[in-house]
């Protein structure tokens, strides 16, 4: 128990310790905390709205508990989701494993130790998510104290069912793709597969969702007590559990149901650890990473060619991205995750949207389109890791002739090219479901590109302020680490004042008048970054990362 | 040529890691840089190579400033460093060529040189295959190569012999004669001291940040009254106590 326990603190100290934070850190929190806190009241103010109105309607019908209900199926699929990709991660991608094997542990205690970090993850998600819901609901149908007791004790055990069933899911899998032989590859893959997998639940939950038959069964159900939530959470019986836990607190049934969750909580752990035992380090220590072939004198030659430093400074680049299964899942494949969701989504439902452009007006349009753009950019994961993805290959950036202006343009060029790829889904998108006129997608795309600019070197500069290089494992670069978030709060913080002012402002029409302005504050923006970034240039700041 | 100039370097918590250095290296002659484990061998070829800035003082390699022309400077070295783990997911082959595009080689020199190395070095066969899957060897070999492609005047060695093989690390030891040889520069830091016997002209001997000895090892000897091995001398020279 106490080696797991000191495996598990040297795991997330590896992979959450900081140099230490100095000034700039500060500034960047305090940003941080004033753009977040009128959203914070946004959220807690329509939440409560909702809670109420719905309880108001429901209690008096008998069928307040699909509230709970729902809550809990909903969080159980969000930490599933949430679990796939951060188990895959944890598990499977950190290298960081290979230093702990030979060390006398057992496979359970490293699985423990690995499982550290994604439930940090899960509890930061259910601690935004459930604990504010259910506060307010508790608040709402003023509940007994026994309430709040289950409901914290249910808090602490929300993650883990969700995790186990994600963790044994990608266990399984693991065991099987790894048989590929080449494990960056099979990385990749599984990657892929758990993404698929997640707009594959999606699909299948919309095309069930057939609004009559819903009907007719709610008309059903909603004549016995409880009626609601016996149907919602039929095929899931842990939010079912939960919801009557906590709905019969008086009742020993409650207290039943309690100790129901407990049961099946362990159960689930155990059988973690138990198909972990069998599964995990059988997947995990597949076989070597490099497929080792004689290389022909001609092909060799063939090789070699000469290219322009800023050319061949970007093919560098972009292999590494493309060859990295980290790199390749947070900054090519996540990224092009968002647009193609939102592509599947649109394709099963085209007959409402075709249509849809026309209910505003031109300005409105350019402006939607523009800032949902910015954020889907803002959003890639290239830009922020500019530098820190070098990790202790930096030290040749600075060795080499290489003019430190060009390392960092063609890093931030690097990044715009990778943007490219959401820019191009996104136009599809736009030219085949959402049938924008022609005059607005040029337009639009030139205000792309020019914001591609802008997000590209905001993110590089971020990272030059505070790179992680001494990482062991690429993961670490992504987590733990506040930039991609701060980064997007920035770009989504300025325009989005900037695009509420236009929205706003009636005097103000047309398409090329709003678009030319702005244009213009991109091109400030770009301004005021790359003069940032070359004052820190001139400094020398490079040398001292 | 090298010349150090009265050079300091602090580190948050090691105040005085390099304390006004003061070392010039000549043309024509194989320098070693000896000192025990933390002494600031790493920490001034560090500054030599432009990864770390000075705190004071100045560095010029043939009479370019590391700081004011950097980019000249950086044309006209070549340096391995002590932990040759770059570059990894890129293939030995491509690592060259990276290298090679960086120097502005031109091609047919490149690719004559590629082969005539990496061949000589034994590992020709693994060019296509990601540096990730080399042994630490066989990645200081092709950081060598990467070097030796754009043949620098002058060559700066962290370390250089640690982990090659005898036949490779002899090969070395004969590249780095002929270079020389032809009045060139080349310094090296090492912890082998039969090897500085057998390949240096000069030695820099350095201990806690400052320089202790410079000269051959004749003087060494004279120096210090004895005709004890230069493990003795070594040992008693940086003796902290
Ligand atoms: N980045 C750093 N931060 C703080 N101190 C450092 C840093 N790099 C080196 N030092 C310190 O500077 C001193 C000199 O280190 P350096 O790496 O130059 O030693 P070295 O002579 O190369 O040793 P070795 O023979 O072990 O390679 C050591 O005391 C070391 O702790
Ligand atoms: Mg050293």
């Amino acid at each position: 128990m106490h080696k797991t326990w000191v495996l598990i603190k040297t795991m997330l100290k590896m992979q959450y310790s900081k140099a230490g934070g100095n000034s700039s850190q500060i500034w960047l929190l305090a940003i941080v905390i004033i753009f977040s806190i009128p959203l914070l009241a946004l959220y807690i103010g329509i939440l409560q709205n909702l809670i109420s109105e719905l309880y108001n309607v429901l209690q008096p019908l008998g069928q307040d508990s699909i509230i709970p209900g729902l809550l809990f199926l909903s969080i159980h699929m969000l930490l599933f989701l949430i679990s796939l990709i951060t188990v895959i991660s944890a598990f499977y991608f950190a290298e960081d494993i290979e230093s702990f094997i030979p060390f006398p542990l057992k496979a359970y205690q490293l699985l423990l130790g690995k499982a550290a970090s994604p439930f940090l993850y899960l509890y930061l998600t259910s601690g935004a998510f459930f604990l504010p819901a259910f506060f307010i609901y508790g608040m709402v149908s003023d509940a007994s104290l026994i309430f709040y007791f289950y409901g914290i004790i249910l808090f602490i055990l929300l993650p883990i069912i969700p995790f186990t069933v994600a963790s044994i899911l990608l266990m399984i899998v693991m065991r099987f793709v790894n048989i590929a032989k080449n494990k960056d590859r099979s990385k990749v893959l599984a990657g892929i597969f758990s993404l698929a997998f997640i707009i594959f639940i999606n699909v299948v939950i919309r095309l069930n969702t057939n609004s009559n038959e819903m009907m007719a069964d709610l008309a059903k159900f909603i004549q016995e007590k409880d009626g609601l939530l016996q149907m919602a959470t039929s095929f899931y019986p842990p939010a079912l559990f939960s919801t009557r836990a906590l709905n019969e607190t008086a009742s020993s049934e409650g207290f039943l149901f309690f100790l129901l969750m407990i049961g099946l909580s362990l159960g689930a752990f155990f059988l973690f650890i138990w198909l972990g035992e069998l599964f995990y380090l059988k997947g995990v220590l597949g076989l070597g990473s490099g497929n080792k072939r004689k290389i022909s004198q001609k092909k060799m030659k063939k090789q070699i060619t000469a290219r322009p430093v800023w050319l061949a400074y970007i093919q560098k680049e972009i292999r590494i991205i493309l060859r990295t299964p980290t790199f390749l899942m947070q900054c090519v494949i996540q990224s092009l995750f968002g647009p193609i969701f939102i592509l599947i989504l649109l394709m099963l439902d085209t007959a409402n949207l075709s249509g849809f452009m026309n209910l505003f007006s031109e300005k409105h349009s350019i402006l939607m389109l523009f800032i949902a753009t910015l954020l889907i950019l803002g959003g890639n994961a290239t830009s922020i890791s500019s530098i820190s993805r070098e990790g202790k290959s930096w030290h040749a950036n600075l060795f080499l002739p290489l003019a430190t202006k060009q390392i960092f343009y063609s890093k931030i060029l690097t990044a715009w090219l990778i943007n490219l790829l959401s820019i191009i889904l996104i136009l599809i998108i736009f030219i085949w479901l959402l049938h924008v006129p022609g005059e607005m997608i040029i337009i639009w795309l030139i205000l792309a590109l020019v914001a591609n600019w802008f997000t590209s070197s905001l993110g590089t500069y971020l990272d030059f302020l505070k790179p992680k290089l001494n990482w062991t494992d690429e993961q670490e670069i992504f987590k733990a680490r506040m930039i991609a978030f701060i980064a997007l709060l920035l770009e989504a913080g300025i325009f989005g004042i900037i695009v509420l002012i236009l929205w706003n402002i009636g005097v103000l029409e047309g398409l090329y008048t709003t678009s030319f302005i702005l244009f213009l504050c991109l091109m400030a923006a770009i301004f005021t970054v790359q003069l940032l970034l070359n004052k820190k240039i001139k400094a020398n700041e490079h040398q001292h990362i | 040529m090298i010349e150090i100039k009265n050079v300091t370097k602090d580190f948050p918590g090691n105040n005085k890691a390099i304390d006004s250095l003061n070392l010039t290296i000549p043309d024509g002659k194989i320098v070693g840089f000896l000192g025990p484990n933390g002494a600031g061998k790493s920490t001034t070829i560090k500054m030599m190579t432009g990864i770390l800035p000075l705190d004071s003082g100045s560095i010029t390699l043939n009479g370019f400033d590391i700081e004011k022309n950097a980019l000249e400077a950086k044309r006209i070295f070549g340096y391995v460093p002590d932990q040759p783990d770059m570059f990894l997911r890129l293939k030995g082959i491509e690592y060259l060529n990276f290298i090679g595009d960086i120097f502005e080689v031109p091609k047919e020199i490149r690719a004559e040189r590629i082969e005539t190395l990496t061949k000589q070095f034994n590992i020709y066969d693994a060019l296509d295959d990601y540096i990730q899957t080399f042994s630490h060897g066989m990645r200081q070999k092709i950081i060598v190569t990467g070097v030796l492609i754009h043949d620098p005047d002058i060559w700066i060695l962290d370390e250089p012999l640690t982990g090659l093989d005898p036949k490779s690390s002899y090969m070395l030891k004969e590249m780095m004669r002929d270079h020389a040889a032809k009045g060139n520069t080349v310094f090296f830091s090492s912890h082998g001291l039969e090897v500085v016997e057998q390949l240096c002209d000069e030695v820099a001997i350095i201990n806690k940040g400052r320089l202790i000895f410079y000269g051959n090892i004749d003087e060494l000897r004279d120096e210090y009254h004895t005709d004890q091995s230069l493990e003795k001398v070594f040992l008693e020279l940086t003796d902290d106590a």
